[in-house]
């Protein structure tokens, strides 16, 4: 029964930590810039498809692709902010939501022409599986864990440790005042969106290592993700890597010991509730 | 007081070409298109409705349009209960349902608000799926009465004619009632809430209530929307009523025209006669689509009956400068 | 000029909508012009998922029929009394949604004067056009969908090749009954109904053993992570996995079932060739599990027709067909022996009792159990036989057939009819 359990838990943080990963791209861009970034899941999954091809085509190793695409998104992601989103920077917050979804659709048919409709299943050599007592561990899935751990504090130290980072801290906690400190205010959207993707990317990676890249697959993650976000509190960094993994063992452990065909109804049923009894999240600042 | 005159002659002349549609269209299959527009316009109305004119968007039209159409099914399929009666019941069922959708939604405004919708969106839709002994899951539920057939025997028009005229009168009452509503202080009250929530809460107006008003009223449209689409398909199953069917809902105000009548009513129309003619290239389809929601946004934001008032405004400015 | 400003409005509407009219129905004349104008033509419809998540049904029956079509026309096309008609396809991708399929089948039917409808991969979308199709003066051919409900509805314009779901389940269940298995747990796609029903059938005949079916999880379409399930069911102690479902998820429950550590024994009914298990998990992985479902493109247990199918799909379109596929392809033959035999492509009342009489045509692909030499039974309903396969070595190994009583099967779906 207890190896049941750890295994279960196991199982529910390596879904955990894709979630947080997708979850810390939609955090950054909605908190700093105030958009609800929805084409976030399509970009992760181009990120997905990308780095098949590097595999098949180019030959190169699962983590060597990543490094190469990771950095691919970045510019992905700025040229978004600079084409799609910037034009509305002053309209009404609706507008850039709308834009979202128009992105998303624009990003799912290019997925579709370039990739086509099947699923597309990224193949590591990581097939190892680790016994610990009864729980079983496959190496990948380790694997993703650690890299996920990784990302995070990179970006965390990103944020916290360097000028970039303490500039991207200083527009979100008060623009005009950044602005009069001669901070580069313009560059701050691109330099998010750069970060953003650049995560989304790796998310998708994982995405496509441990399940499959399909069609429609976006949506669903940046769903849960947003999931993330109102959970831990919109904006808030730990709040989506704490918020991630619960989301995720939550629904691991209500497949396992409730019922599986309810599973995803775990994330929806956590937004609503939240939204009951907490709007702000559970690690938000309280703001309307 | 004459541009009133000319709206209500324009409204005439355009209902009474509508009226004789049948006749004129020869490809049954055109008509059948024009039929689920006009259904769309009852859905659109009602997503302007908390949209346009409330400035709430919501993403859960289309799961409030699988209420609707599952409830007027189950009752007609499985009760044996009259169509018109489940028909007329739609409305009234997808909004209460809609009051225990909107209590905890509303208490956010914006991106918040439109996330929730859209989880309650899912959750509709999860349940459609698997409560298979209630709503036969994702086989769906066949065999529902179809209007047409039955108004096809009273008023002697053929089913597919008959059927139109239904879902033009429910296109028509529909927008007469936001019409009306609009103009009224409720209506004047929405639009004050889209413009300055805190404001108009400020000077004692019962936000709450109007706001739930607006959420509720809009999704019994979506319902009567979807009560019509099972009676005229004759057969649902979950994936008709999915966030995707919700986004078309945004799209067709956004396109035709948010915070305005007769937006939704082009909007709809656009929404279901575009991926017809954008059939020639399939792959294209999507990313068309996205394209055309972004430029439309950026270049358009008002949609397009705001556009052609604007042109129609210069081309009087120019001929009044003769 | 007053006058005129104030007009402008409503007038300019009218003229737009007048144009618009005006267009829809120069539009549809044309269709019906070009329809009508080519002789010896005989169009025929498709109806299929031909992109989103069906398309890995829609698309190989797709190909399958072009397939049929290119051979018939190369042969001379359809001999219709001293006329020769070649096929033509107008197809359109009904996405396996509902709403599209109607949209689709009315589009074959009203604007492009097509009777002969085949394709059907995907049961959502075929049971929406089945509400209506009893009513057209049409036909239709459905393949690869596998809902029961499909052929239980009495419709005499309406011809299934594929037989349901759970006229394999029983011949299965039996099956691994004989194999001395007693502890089943079960992970499939259980909400959909004709997966439920198989495991229902499946378990009829299972119990018979002294045996259990311990567990009942499920997964969706969409799904690929079941490690949850897979533990659970991990933890019950099975002597056997039987995996029901869509190829996609499936595939990830029996990589998943290896990377948690199960070893016992692994049961599927799922369909899909080597290929499309390949790209999920390894050939290790895959090792032994058995799949037990309909016949269908066996190279070893069919005729030698099969194996130049099999070779003319892969030259054609650079991959191996989907074992499912002849459904489609067997559709194109007897729409054709029908035409043939009745000699009208326009009476379709002759067409169907031509249909509905006929033995299985000679260039079938599958192996059909005739019911009192006849193709289809009262239903529309058409039966192959079962078999077990077994992974082996990076291939599917046909083992054997399945004990299978398509007979009394077709009593039991007469008498479902409401």
């Amino acid at each position: 029964m207890l190896s049941e359990f750890v295994q279960q838990i196991i199982n529910g943080l390596t879904i955990g930590g894709i979630y947080s990963l997708l979850a810390l791209g939609l955090t950054v861009v909605y908190g700093i810039l105030g958009i609800a970034h929805f084409a976030h899941g399509s970009i992760a999954m181009l990120g997905g498809y990308f780095i098949f091809v590097l595999l098949k085509k180019v030959g190169l190793p699962f983590f060597g692709a990543i490094a190469v695409a990771m950095p691919a998104g970045a510019v992905l992601g700025i040229f978004i902010e600079r084409w799609a989103y910037r034009p509305v920077q002053e309209d009404s917050p609706i507008n850039a939501f709308i834009i979202a979804l128009g992105l998303t659709m624009v990003i799912d048919g290019a997925n579709l022409l370039m990739f086509g409709a099947d699923q597309v299943v990224i193949p590591t050599k990581y097939n190892n599986v680790i016994h610990l007592g009864k729980v079983a561990i496959v190496e990948l899935r380790l694997y993703v864990i650690l890299t996920t751990v990784l990302l995070i504090l990179g970006m965390t130290a990103f944020i916290n440790r360097t000028s970039t980072g303490m500039a991207v801290r200083a527009v979100a906690q008060n623009r005009a005042a950044a602005i009069l400190m001669g901070i580069d205010v313009n560059r701050i959207p691109a330099i998010i969106f750069a970060i953003s993707s650049a995560l989304g990317v790796a998310a998708g990676a994982f995405v496509g290592a441990l399940f499959a890249i399909a069609p429609g697959v976006g949506e669903n993650y940046v769903i849960k993700g947003f999931a993330v976000l109102i959970l831990g509190g919109l904006g808030s960094i730990p709040g989506a890597v704490v918020g991630g993994l619960v989301i995720g063992v939550s629904e691991t452990l209500a497949a396992g010991f409730i019922s599986s065909s309810y599973k995803d109804v775990i994330a929806f049923l956590v937004m609503i509730f939240v939204m009951l009894l907490r709007p702000e999240g559970l690690l938000g600042k309280a703001e309307r | 007081m004459k541009k009133k005159g000319t709206w209500f002659v324009g409204t005439a002349i355009v209902l009474g070409s509508a009226a004789f549609l049948p006749g004129i269209v020869t490809v049954p299959y055109y008509l059948h298109l024009t039929i689920l527009a006009l259904i769309w316009v009852v859905v659109a109305q009602g997503q302007n409705l908390i949209q346009g004119y409330t400035g709430y968007v919501t993403i859960a039209q289309g799961g409030f349009m699988g209420i609707g159409a599952y409830s007027s099914a189950l009752l007609s399929v499985k009760l044996g209960w009259p169509v018109w009666g489940t028909l007329a019941l739609t409305p009234l069922l997808t909004g209460l349902l809609a009051i225990l959708v909107g209590y905890p939604s509303l208490r956010v405004k914006g991106h918040y608000f439109a996330i929730v919708t859209l989880a309650f969106n899912m959750v509709i839709y999860i349940v459609l799926f698997n409560y298979r002994s209630l709503t036969g899951g994702e086989a769906g539920l066949t065999d529902i009465p179809r209007l047409g057939d039955l108004l096809s025997g009273m008023i002697g028009f053929s089913a597919l004619s008959s059927f139109y005229y239904l879902a033009l009168l429910a296109a028509v009452i529909t927008t007469g009632m936001c019409w009306l509503l609009i103009n009224s202080r409720v209506g004047r009250n929405l639009i004050a809430i889209r413009q300055n929530e805190a404001l108009t809460d400020g000077i004692g107006i019962a936000i709450w209530r109007y706001k739930l008003f607006a959420f509720v009223a809009s999704a019994s449209m979506a319902g009567l929307g979807g009560g019509l689409y099972a009676h005229f398909i004759g057969f649902i199953n979950p994936d008709t009523f999915t966030v995707g069917q919700s986004l078309n809902a945004i799209l067709a105000v956004i396109v035709g025209g948010s915070g305005t009548l007769l937006g939704p009513v082009v909007g709809s129309f656009v929404v279901v006669f575009l991926p017809e003619y954008l059939r020639i290239a399939d792959f294209f389809r999507l990313i068309v689509y996205g394209l055309i929601l972004i430029l439309a946004t950026i270049f358009m934001p008002k949609g397009i009956v705001f556009v052609v008032g604007q042109l129609l405004k210069k081309m009087e400015g120019i001929r009044s400068d003769k | 000029m007053r006058g005129g400003r104030n007009m402008s409005n409503p007038i300019g509407r009218l003229r737009t909508q007048v144009w618009w009219i005006a267009l829809v129905v120069l539009f549809g004349l044309l269709t019906a012009a070009t329809a009508g104008a080519a002789d010896k033509e005989l169009t025929i419809g498709v109806s299929d998922a031909l992109t989103g998540g069906g398309a890995t049904y829609g698309m190989p029956q797709m190909n399958a029929i072009k397939l049929a079509v290119d051979d018939i026309n190369g042969k001379g096309g359809i001999k219709i009394g001293k006329d020769n008609y070649k096929i033509k396809i107008i197809a359109y991708d009904d996405q396996a949604n509902p709403t599209e399929a109607t949209n689709s089948v009315r589009k074959l039917i009203d604007r492009d004067r097509v009777k002969y409808l085949l394709g059907f991969c995907c049961s959502p979308s075929t049971s929406a056009v089945a509400s209506f199709i009893g009513k057209e003066n049409a036909v239709m051919l459905v393949g690869n969908a596998a809902e029961r409900t499909i052929t239980t509805r009495g419709l005499p314009n309406l011809f299934r090749t594929r037989p349901p779901a759970d006229y394999s389940g029983g011949a299965a269940g039996a099956f691994v009954r004989g194999k001395g298995v007693k502890r089943v747990a079960c992970i499939g796609a259980l909400d959909i109904a004709f997966y439920s029903l198989y495991l229902e059938s499946f378990e009829r005949e299972f119990v018979k053993g002294g045996g259990k079916i311990i567990a009942k999880e499920t997964f969706s379409l969409k799904d690929r992570d079941m490690t949850p399930q897979l533990t659970k069911v991990r933890a019950l102690n099975p002597d056997a996995l039987l995996v029901i479902g869509y190829i996609e998820p499936a595939a990830f429950v029996y990589r998943q079932s290896v990377e948690l550590g199960m070893k016992v024994q692994r049961f599927g009914f799922t369909s899909g060739n080597e290929e499309q298990f390949l790209t999920v998990a390894t050939s290790e992985q895959m090792e032994g599990v058995w799949d037990l479902r309909p016949t269908e493109l066996t190279l070893e247990a069919l005729k030698p027709s099969a194996k130049v199918y099999y070779d003319s799909y892969k030259k054609k379109f650079g991959m191996t067909p989907m074992p499912a596929s002849p459904y489609a392809y067997d559709q194109v033959y007897v729409l054709k022996h029908a035409l043939e035999k009745a000699g009208t492509l326009e009476d379709i009342k002759k067409v169907i009792s031509e249909i509905a009489t006929m033995p299985v045509p000679p260039e079938a692909i599958m192996k059909y159990m005739p019911i009192n030499g006849k193709m289809f039974d009262e239903n529309g309903q058409a039966y192959t036989t079962n078999s077990a396969f077994q992974w082996h070595n990076g291939k599917w190994r046909y083992v054997a057939d399945l004990p299978s009583d398509p007979a009394a099967y077709s009593v039991y779906l007469r008498s479902l009819r409401k």
